[in-house]
């Protein structure tokens, strides 16, 4: 008997509720943000399946010739067109954070929704988690399926790709975990001066402001996420030779008591080998970049990025349990 | 009804709200300071003032939307600070903010998954007795439709307290007719308590039996309309050395006095109900609750009336 109600109470509930998965404040979550979240799903559908296409000839290729640095112009001849596409990858992060991060509470806020939906028996913390929590899932999972395409497009032939450049252009910023924490760091960053300003527009500006802020500060941090290799060789000869799929970071001068000077210093000098011996300069140094750095390179990043999204989160979610936005 | 904060010991079930010492201080000053007041369960309450009076300010601490700089506020005896208040009240705010690109059918939904005491029927009946389409988007619907969606939410939340900022300001006189139908028909049916903030008061005067009077962010007014109208008279008459007629004075309050030539009228009250003013060269005319009101706004150091039924008790009292 008993059994019997509690069925018909779940039967009840389940008719009262309607269909679809999605209940609470999930649903609503979902239904405010459907068309960015379908967009999104449909980028990421789109960016597989071309990564996806595109592998089996790269393998081709890589099967044919060799993942080696000889058959680059070959392959960029091939495939360059195919891969400048996928550098607007890198674009993703700051256009999350503008279309969907500025937007999510600032439009609330903006058309006075934020009153409407802050006094419905919800507490006001377990909104703002689900309203900044489920769109950054959705990031998360969208952008770790576009990294993966990517970068299993790009790893066979990655001595190729760009010449073999992985640091340089955008290949670092869009394989691997970079590209998911970068979306997650700007899309929250973006929810949060979106919370701050209020509006809508206004939100959006200064989002592209902090996204190109963070490309620059990320060009920076990039190169010092780990200490290069070096080579030494005597001032007299050239710089000493890097391996070939290396690449080259910097080059200095060294004097014998250990200082360092630019590469440049004695270009100009009308004697070079008498400018060298002038400044005391006994070495030649090169620093580089080798591609098992790149994992390393790439965590440490992500460990930076991930851990500047969760302070972003966790003074969002603050900032409204003090106050009410 | 097992719920010890229903009823509790101290009979504070049977109050609404209750607030004492409420103040809320912003960069510029207070906009609402000291106020204290209570307002009985099941009341159809008016929350009257010129602009910036705090009334807003009220409405938002009460719904959690401002937080309070001084003293407490409780609903139904739970105090505004507990999130467990959410469910008891029910706001609409002066915009009457809904999603624009959901449909009425997403609205009503909204209402159903964020409120676990969620009425459908009623919901419902209030949006069909509009004649409104369940799939048209709220961004095409007119004022008065929307008002009504946000009239169904409201009440399909199944609150003990409905609280409505400037609930007809934007209305034209037939919707708002059918509307204020509608909130009192449905307030009646489920002994909801209503506080409806407005700075125009006729439109308010015929649905309420009771008031709540705010200016400049302190409580000029509260207690029954009932009780508050009999205790003023209007009085006019000649003037004496130009001023107010000194047994008049001292007979009652003087709520405010205009003088024009040799003449004078005053709005006066006698502070127990029922009492007699002395006669005199002077004319009495029972005032309108209109008179009432309009002579606190003008007078702003008229002492305040807070009659008993909305006066809270202290503590002294209480022991």
């Amino acid at each position: 008997m008993s059994a019997l109600t509690v069925t018909r109470k779940t039967a009840d509930a389940s008719a009262r509720t309607g269909g679809g998965l999605l209940h609470g404040l999930p649903w609503l979550v979902w239904r405010r943000n459907r068309t960015a979240f379908l967009l999104l799903a449909a980028v990421t559908v789109v960016v597989c399946a071309y990564c996806l296409y595109h592998r089996a000839g790269v393998l081709d290729f890589v099967a044919k010739y060799a993942n080696d640095s000889r058959y680059a112009e070959k392959f960029d001849e091939a495939y360059k067109p195919v891969f400048d596409k996928l550098y607007a990858l890198s674009l993703l992060p700051p256009l999350l954070g503008l279309f969907l991060g500025a937007p999510l509470i600032a439009g609330e806020q903006e058309h006075g929704t934020v009153r409407l939906i802050t006094t419905q028996s919800v507490a006001r913390t377990r909104w703002i988690s689900a309203t900044v929590l489920l769109p950054l899932l959705v990031v998360l999972v969208c952008t770790t399926l576009m990294s993966l395409a990517f970068t299993a497009l790009w790893s066979p032939a990655d001595r190729l790709v760009n010449y073999g450049d992985w640091l340089g252009g955008t290949i670092f910023d869009i394989t691997g975990p970079v590209p998911v924490a970068m979306a997650l760091l700007l899309t929250s960053c973006g929810i949060a001066v979106g919370m701050l300003i209020r509006r809508v527009v206004p939100a959006m500006v200064v989002s592209l402001v902090i996204s190109v802020g963070t490309s620059v500060a990320w060009g920076w941090l990039r190169v010092h996420l780990t200490s290069p290799r070096t080579r030494t060789g005597p001032a007299s000869g050239d710089f000493p030779a890097i391996p070939d799929s290396a690449i080259n970071h910097d080059q200095w001068l060294g004097t014998s008591d250990g200082h360092l000077l630019g590469y440049g210093t004695c270009v100009d000098a009308k004697k070079e080998a008498a400018c060298l011996a002038d400044k005391d300069i006994v070495h030649k140094i090169i620093e580089f970049f080798t591609r098992d750095q790149m994992p390393v390179m790439q965590w440490r990043g992500t460990a930076v990025l991930l851990t500047l999204t969760v302070l972003v989160v966790a003074f969002i979610v603050q900032w409204t349990r003090r106050r009410p936005l | 009804m097992s719920d010890p904060t229903e009823q509790g010991a101290d009979g504070s079930g049977d109050w609404a709200v209750e607030a004492r010492g409420l103040g809320k201080k912003y960069r510029r000053g207070w906009a609402l300071r000291d106020v204290s007041f209570r307002v009985p369960a099941g009341r159809i309450c008016a929350l009257v003032g010129p602009n910036g009076a705090g009334k807003s300010t009220f409405l938002g601490s009460a719904t959690r939307l401002v937080r309070p700089t001084a003293g407490t506020l409780e609903l139904f005896g739970v105090p505004v600070t507990d999130p467990a208040v959410l469910s008891r009240f029910a706001f609409l705010a002066q915009d009457k903010p809904l999603y624009k690109r959901f449909s009425v059918a997403d609205t009503l939904r909204m209402g159903r998954e964020l409120n676990p005491d969620w009425d459908q029927a009623a919901a419902e009946r209030i949006v069909r007795s509009g004649d409104i389409d369940r799939n048209a988007k709220i961004g095409t619907l007119s004022g008065g439709q929307r008002t009504r969606v946000a009239f169904a939410l409201a009440f399909g939340k199944r609150p003990q307290l409905l609280m409505l900022d400037e609930p007809m300001a934007d209305l034209d006189p037939l919707a708002r007719h059918e509307l204020s139908g509608l909130l009192l028909a449905e307030a009646a049916e489920h002994g909801t308590t209503v506080i409806m903030a407005s700075h125009v008061l006729p439109e308010l005067e015929d649905m309420c039996d009771f008031l709540l009077v705010l200016t400049g962010g302190r409580l000029r007014m509260a207690g029954d309309t009932d009780a508050l109208l009999p205790a003023h008279t209007l009085v006019t008459g000649a003037t004496q050395d130009g001023a107010l007629p000194r047994e008049l004075a001292a007979a009652c309050t003087v709520v405010e006095n205009r003088v024009s030539g040799r003449q004078f009228t005053a709005l006066v009250r006698t502070e127990t109900p029922g009492a007699r003013l002395p006669d005199g060269p002077w004319e009495t005319v029972p005032p309108g609750l209109e008179d009432v009101l309009l002579g606190y706004l003008r007078a702003a150091d008229a002492p305040p009336l807070i009659t008993a039924a909305a006066r809270p008790e202290t503590h002294l009292e209480a022991a």
